[in-house]
């Protein structure tokens, strides 16, 4: 193994020119794979959050409650009537990718504010929720626990300071952007169980709301299904569940949501072709470096080496050329993403438009996967041409034959 | 040494299969030197191919000291190549890549020995019996090609083998350097005992064997 790693190097070391121009050649492939997994991966994170701060594509609340339709259906609205929190789990309706129950309990004397300023303190799933944490631009840095509440923009409070709502202490874990929906800026945002912690504290002219009971919520911020259209999913809903009214937000903003994603899987396919195409031209080109040895492997078999030795000096050179490759197209990636960040997404970020670049261990990963594929699409590149060759017998390739 | 029975070579070429070597036997003595001679074309290198275990036989068998050397298994055939054969080709066959001393070793090294300083001294001194010990370092495309030609034979020795095939091996060098080359083949042949066969047309250096085969059209002649 140690020889025929040597030799490998030894004929890379001596081929300078065509060693360099076949990593080159390889850093541009497995550039452009790193940097396009990693900003695609990025981009489709920075649109999920800018789609989900659209807002929900409709709400579902207990059948008679008012409500007041916003551009943006981020939020229930305040009702005494509930519906069950498991409702949409229990009906499995297929033109439903996701549906986040809220309650919405709006008290006054909670000790927010003045004194007869009345509160929306809102509870929501974090395990399901989309139109609450998208809007997230500063927590503390962990995760939500009981206790702790995520402010609406309208309101003031020091990120991690102490916050009483009817006296009991609670940590302002994060402030959430402006989006021009009143419920939503004025809100105090808890987990179910927060809030349920409350229900002793508030008191109404029929005691506490029922909503604040457990397993009862005031309403759900519906998604669609890929390809569902509003009227399909209305109807689904109110032909499954009984005793609820539909309300339908901006259904231009469903299309848009929808036709980007779809857009963006158009994109995805157009990569994954492109990174099939450039394995089989690395593999064309290992095929004729082959091709231009076989003077060489005729050579070498001649004075002894077996079949297994010729594939394995071809596949080790081809590895380690390709991971050369690899990795320098890693460090261009990663210049060529500095740059990205300092123009594009500095620019979308001044004018407000969030981008979500991949976590770092997530990069490491891809930059890992784009290094090992550069080695094994090499490998397999050498693979076949060095196996065929090896089979020929060894006066043939001495001739240029096979 | 070395019994070759009703050995055929064919090769198909667009116009149907043509018989480049047609059932030769051929019987070479241990430690002798042979050449073989024919016009270019006559299947000189074919039947040395077929000997050396480089190119399978169509028909017929070759055997070296009693092993039927084209019945060995593909892995048992490359072994028998490193350690029984050397060959020196009619061209430049050295690896471009590896210096001299590498080039010399490698055979040793294919063959299981290793990187070893063992087997790269051992390099050493045959480069240096070739006169070549100031070039150990050198690149073959840094030596002439007659210097190239004698790392060759110090690389067919490397593993002193009972027999060396030479096929035309000076044909490409001047006079003075073709002499001295062939006064390093014969040396080994006569203070190594080790077989030698010869490929070449050229007749002056074929009549100091003490076997000659003379081949035309796949067959031998005389």
């Amino acid at each position: 193994m140690r020889l025929l790693a040597s030799l490998a190097l030894q004929n890379l070391g001596r081929r300078k020119a065509r060693s360099l121009l076949l990593i080159m050649a390889v850093a541009v492939a497995s550039g452009v794979v790193f940097t396009g997994a990693t900003l695609m991966r990025s981009i489709d994170s920075s649109m999920e959050v800018g789609f989900t701060r659209l807002g929900a594509d409709m709400m579902v609340v207990p059948e008679g409650a008012l409500t007041n339709i916003t551009a943006a259906l981020l939020t229930v609205e305040p009702t005494d009537l509930v519906l069950d929190e498991d409702l949409f789990a229990k009906a499995g309706i297929t033109s439903v990718s996701r549906a986040a129950p809220q309650k919405i309990a709006r008290v006054e004397h909670s000790g927010i504010g003045s004194h007869h300023d009345s509160v929306d303190l809102i509870g929501f799933d974090p395990a399901l929720d989309f139109t609450v944490r998208p809007w997230l631009v500063e927590r503390i840095n962990r995760d939500m626990k009981p206790g702790d509440v995520i402010l609406g923009a309208g309101r003031d409070a020091a990120l991690g300071s102490e916050l009483l709502i009817f006296g009991k202490p609670h940590t302002v874990y994060g402030r959430l952007g402006r989006t021009g929906v009143g419920t939503h800026e004025r809100g105090v945002f808890m987990s179910f169980a927060t809030l349920e912690a409350l229900a002793g504290s508030v008191h109404g002219p029929n005691g506490p709301p029922a909503v604040l009971q457990k397993g009862k919520v005031s309403g759900f911020l519906v998604e669609l299904a890929p390809g569902a259209t509003p009227l399909q999913a209305r109807f689904a809903i109110l032909s499954t569940l009984k005793g609820v009214k539909v309300v339908t937000g901006d259904s231009t903003m469903s299309g848009i949501r929808q036709g980007l994603a779809a857009l963006l899987n158009g994109i995805l396919a157009l990569m994954v072709l492109m990174f099939a195409s450039t394995a089989l031209m690395v593999s064309v080109l290992f095929s004729a470096i082959v091709t231009e040895r076989r003077g060489e492997l005729g050579l070498l078999k001649a004075i002894g080496a077996r079949r297994g030795q010729i594939v394995g000096m071809m596949v080790i050179e081809a590895v380690i050329a390709t991971g050369a490759g690899g990795v320098l197209g890693v460090a261009l990636g990663v210049l060529v993403m500095r740059l990205y960040e300092r123009s594009l997404v500095y620019y979308l970020e001044n004018i407000g438009v969030p981008f979500v670049w991949l976590d770092g261990p997530s990069i490491v990963i891809v930059a890992a996967a784009a290094i090992v594929m550069a080695s094994i699409i090499g490998g397999l590149g050498s693979l076949y041409p060095a196996w065929r060759a090896s089979r020929r017998d060894p006066y043939d390739l001495v001739r240029g034959e096979g | 040494m070395l019994s070759c029975r009703g050995l055929r070579k064919d090769y198909v070429t667009e116009r149907g299969e043509v018989a480049a070597v047609d059932g030769i036997d051929l019987e070479i003595a241990a430690g002798r030197y042979a050449a073989i001679i024919g016009r270019s074309g006559s299947g000189k290198s074919s039947l040395m191919a077929m000997i050396g275990g480089l190119s399978r036989p169509s028909h017929g068998e070759v055997r070296v000291d009693g092993t039927d050397i084209w019945s060995l298994s593909e892995n048992g055939l490359a072994a028998f190549r490193n350690k029984r054969i050397g060959y020196v080709f009619q061209f430049a066959s050295l690896l471009p890549t590896l210096r001299l001393v590498d080039n010399v070793a490698l055979p040793a090294m294919l063959g299981g020995g290793g990187r070893s300083s063992a087997t790269y001294s051992r390099a050493a001194g045959l480069l240096g019996q070739m006169g070549l010990g100031d070039h150990l370092d050198a690149y073959p495309s840094e030596v002439s090609a007659g210097e190239q030609r004698r790392a060759v034979i110090a690389r067919a020795l490397i593993n002193e083998p009972a027999l060396i095939l030479a096929d035309e091996p000076t044909s490409d060098l001047d006079e003075q350097t073709e002499i001295e080359i062939m006064d390093e083949l014969l040396a080994v042949n006569r203070e190594r005992g080790t077989t030698l066969i010869l490929v070449t047309h050229n007749l002056a250096l074929a009549r100091q064997a003490e076997q000659i085969v003379h081949i035309a059209h796949g067959a031998i002649v005389a």
